[in-house]
């Protein structure tokens, strides 16, 4: 029996190793499957992302990685923007307005090829304009409501007729609703896209990675990358550990900021910190009754201590905004200080409006920002006399049904990263629920006035939601990139929708 | 006077102290171990932090403490589940005819070829994550080793001349069953539910890690691995003390599963 007993004191040694072991590797061992793709000659490279797609088709399926991977990439729009965020010819060389701002005339290229074969025309560009009205489902579509018609006036001339003249509607041009399709490439975009651009879409092995290969067609600057992998990665670590490993090349978006010292402290790699859209926001279902209340909405976010929360949620990488808008637009305010952390404060406003010792359901998705804040945000709540309940939602599928399209939750907690999306997140259509004929206001007239109008009522737009407390802002994400240190071209801004793929190098 | 089994008496005093760390975490921890400050996030351990505090600030002594909650709740779970379903089987098995024990025994064989974190995943993914469902789905994968275990036990008192008597007194398999094999076997469940117990504590902290177990910010042992991946290089204490505890409470749980078994079994004790 001693030596029964030696033997498992022994074991016990033995298991609390191996277990420390598998805490130290447990990174590596989950790092989102073997595909077998790992990079191998020059002209190869693989990308670690955090969020896969739900499916190829963004005409259907909301989400940001959809267009994240193939805007730009595979698809390509008359117009994009460039690093500064000035809209930039692409499908289309040049365009003209005319003086009542509501007639755009775009000279196509002549030489674009879908990868299907087909020739790119004036056509195509109507065929995509009046799909996205009639065939799209996605909440984003509605921004072409303002198109009265368009028609080919040649295989290379475009013209558009808006109903009333938008400042928004070119620069959404520039966005996944300006994306050319082919009328012959349409019937499988869920599973396999054809577009104009540098890539080819090769294959999607769900769960794990997303396969591109250049495009020899293509009719203008060829990438450098004969073939790049986007790899998904749920477990922010197993990232960071694909890259150190050389599993993959770039780690598109770091998910783990409190572990970036491993890679700063390292020759082998580059570390590129720069600025995104994506403000991370406590959503608010404003339909629900105990958001009828402004003081409930302004105490929650009273009741956050927003600077102690990105230092702890997010290693204080990021910046505090406030509303609706990042420094990059060109209506940005520093608002963080309309609602600045008052626990005392929130908790007579809690009181004042009988929503102290509520019960608020905190619906998050399963993204390290999101699982990380939420916690936080929780606590500090709880201090101001809420009660939170927090579910977890695997996202995307349970996510986007539960709370973006079903609208089941109180409070939720994701990054909307695209492009000037205030008038998209805060209407009553949308998951937020939020139905306010001012902010309209503000936004039709900025629509529809010079430039000037248009950044002075955006400013007002923003300032409206920010003393509205509509939601929370909590911070905006950093664009964090750590890539081998001979990859070139990556981006410091994330200021689009893509991850532009083609100016890429090594 | 018996001498006592070492493997009984230290396997008994760690599960009395997770038992005792457990209950005292009802009524006292050191500090709140799911309240967030910020200004005390990373602090090493030192006299007011006895094992230091996680990136949120939090106590990571309390966190412990109200982790053994969770241990021994998924533990109480899965075993029960297990228990309840694998008890009656494995009994009705040894009692049946030849064809109906082995279709019991192959359906159990089927289930015995899903491996339980994958039926745990599964079930995560279709009812949401949570440590109910995440322990729900451990008991049933470990019904199959009880069932087999206690079907082996039974088919022994089947062959009993009390049970031979009782048969031939004209009683119905139900008495029998309750009266006579079940008190029989209790040896073996007691086992078998402790050495079932450590693996569902083990299935608790792997699926917590992968993100499939008890949901944030609950103290879980396995959480707290999890949460602790960022600072592998940093603070590898906050994935230390947790390993530490889960190894403690696997070990605790072994060995007084050994320790039972020799108890109920003097023959086995003798070999060794």
């Amino acid at each position: 029996m001693k030596s029964s007993f030696r033997i498992r004191a022994v074991a016990f040694v033995a298991s609390a190793a191996v277990l420390a072991l598998t805490a130290c590797s447990a990174g590596s061992s989950t790092s989102g499957g073997g595909s077998g793709s790992s990079p191998g000659g020059d002209q190869k490279l693989s990308i670690g992302l955090v969020a896969e797609p739900a499916s190829l088709d963004f005409t259907t399926t909301d989400g940001a990685a959809i267009p994240q991977a193939l805007l730009g990439n595979v698809y390509e729009t008359l117009v994009k923007q460039d690093d500064s965020g000035k809209i930039v010819p692409s499908l289309a060389k040049s365009w003209t307005v005319s003086p009542d701002r509501k007639t755009y005339t775009f000279d196509l290229v002549d030489n674009a090829k879908f990868t299907n074969g087909k020739q790119f025309t004036a056509n195509d560009a109507v065929f995509s304009i009046n799909r996205v009205k009639t065939a799209w489902t996605i909440s984003l579509k509605a921004a072409m409501d303002v198109v009265a018609s368009s028609k080919a006036l040649s295989p290379t001339q475009l013209q558009v007729t808006l109903a009333k003249p938008s400042n928004d509607w070119l620069f959404r041009m520039t966005t996944r609703i300006g994306a050319m399709f082919s009328e012959s490439g349409v019937s499988a975009l869920a599973t396999d896209p054809v577009g104009t651009g540098p890539f080819k879409f090769s294959k999607w092995n769900r769960g794990d990675s997303i396969v591109m290969v250049r495009n020899d067609d293509y009719w203008g600057s060829k990438p450098f990358f004969q073939q790049i992998t986007l790899k998904y990665f749920k477990d922010a670590t197993a990232l960071n550990n694909a890259l150190l490993t050389s599993t993959i090349n770039v780690i598109g978006t770091v998910q783990a900021p409190e572990a970036l010292s491993q890679f700063t402290s390292n020759d082998k790699y580059q570390v590129i910190e720069g600025t995104t859209n994506g403000e991370v926001l406590l959503s608010f279902n404003n339909s629900r009754p105990v958001f009828k209340d402004l003081r409930t909405r302004q105490a929650i976010r009273m009741a956050i201590d927003h600077k102690a929360l990105l230092d702890t949620c997010w290693a204080g990488r990021g910046k505090l905004i406030g509303s609706m808008v990042p420094p990059t637009d060109p209506w940005y305010e520093d608002l963080t200080g309309v609602a600045p952390f008052d626990l005392a404060k929130a908790k007579s406003l809690l009181q004042a409006s009988g929503a102290a010792g509520k019960t608020l359901r905190l619906r998050l998705p399963t993204l390290p920002y999101a699982t990380s804040c939420g916690q936080v945000v929780k606590s500090m709540l709880e201090q101001a006399g809420l009660k939170v309940q927090i579910d977890q939602l695997e996202f995307p599928a349970a996510w986007l049904t539960t709370v973006f399209k079903n609208a089941d939750y109180d409070m939720s907690i994701i990054a909307h990263v695209e492009p000037r999306d205030l008038g998209a997140v805060f209407n009553a259509k949308y998951y937020t629920r939020y139905d306010d004929p001012t902010l309209q206001g503000y936004l039709a007239a900025a629509d529809s006035g010079d430039e000037a109008a248009q950044v002075d009522n955006m400013k007002k737009a923003a300032r409206r939601l920010s003393e509205q407390a509509a939601g929370d802002w909590l911070f905006l994400l950093p664009n964090l990139i750590v890539a081998d240190k001979n990859i070139k071209g990556l981006p410091t801004n994330a200021i689009t929708e893509n991850f532009d793929l083609s100016k890429l190098a090594r | 006077m018996k001498r006592l089994n070492p493997s009984l008496v230290v396997g008994g005093v760690i599960v009395g102290v997770i038992v005792l760390m457990a209950l005292i975490s009802f009524v006292w921890t050191p500090y709140d171990a799911t309240l967030v400050t910020p200004a005390s996030r990373l602090l090493e351990p030192s006299w007011s932090h006895w094992f230091g505090t996680d990136k949120f600030g939090r106590d990571v002594l309390s966190q412990i403490m109200v982790g053994s909650r969770t241990t021994l709740f998924v533990g109480v779970v899965a075993v029960g589940v297990a228990a309840v379903i694998g008890v009656p089987l494995g009994i009705l098995a040894a009692m049946v005819r030849r064809w109906p024990s082995e279709a019991i025994m192959r359906a159990n064989d089927l289930l015995l070829a899903f491996p339980a974190l994958l039926l745990a995943i599964m079930f995560g993914a279709v009812f949401g994550a949570s440590t109910l469902t995440a322990m729900i789905a451990i008991g049933i994968a470990s019904v199959p080793s009880f069932a087999r275990v206690i079907r082996s036990g039974a088919l022994q008192v089947m062959r009993t001349e009390y049970v031979l008597a009782a048969r031939a007194a004209g009683r119905r398999p139900l008495p029998i069953a309750v009266r006579h094999v079940l008190p029989n076997v209790t040896s073996l469940i007691t086992v078998q539910a402790s050495v079932s117990f450590a693996i569902a504590v083990l299935a608790e902290a792997a699926l917590s890690f992968l993100g499939y177990g008890t949901p944030p910010p609950t103290p879980s042992w396995g959480r707290m691995l999890q949460e602790s991946q960022e600072f592998l290089f940093s603070a590898p204490r906050l994935a230390i003390f947790p390993g530490i505890a889960i190894a403690i409470a696997v070990l605790g749980f072994n060995l007084l599963g050994d320790g039972l078994r020799d108890r109920f079994d003097p023959k086995l004790e003798d070999r060794r």
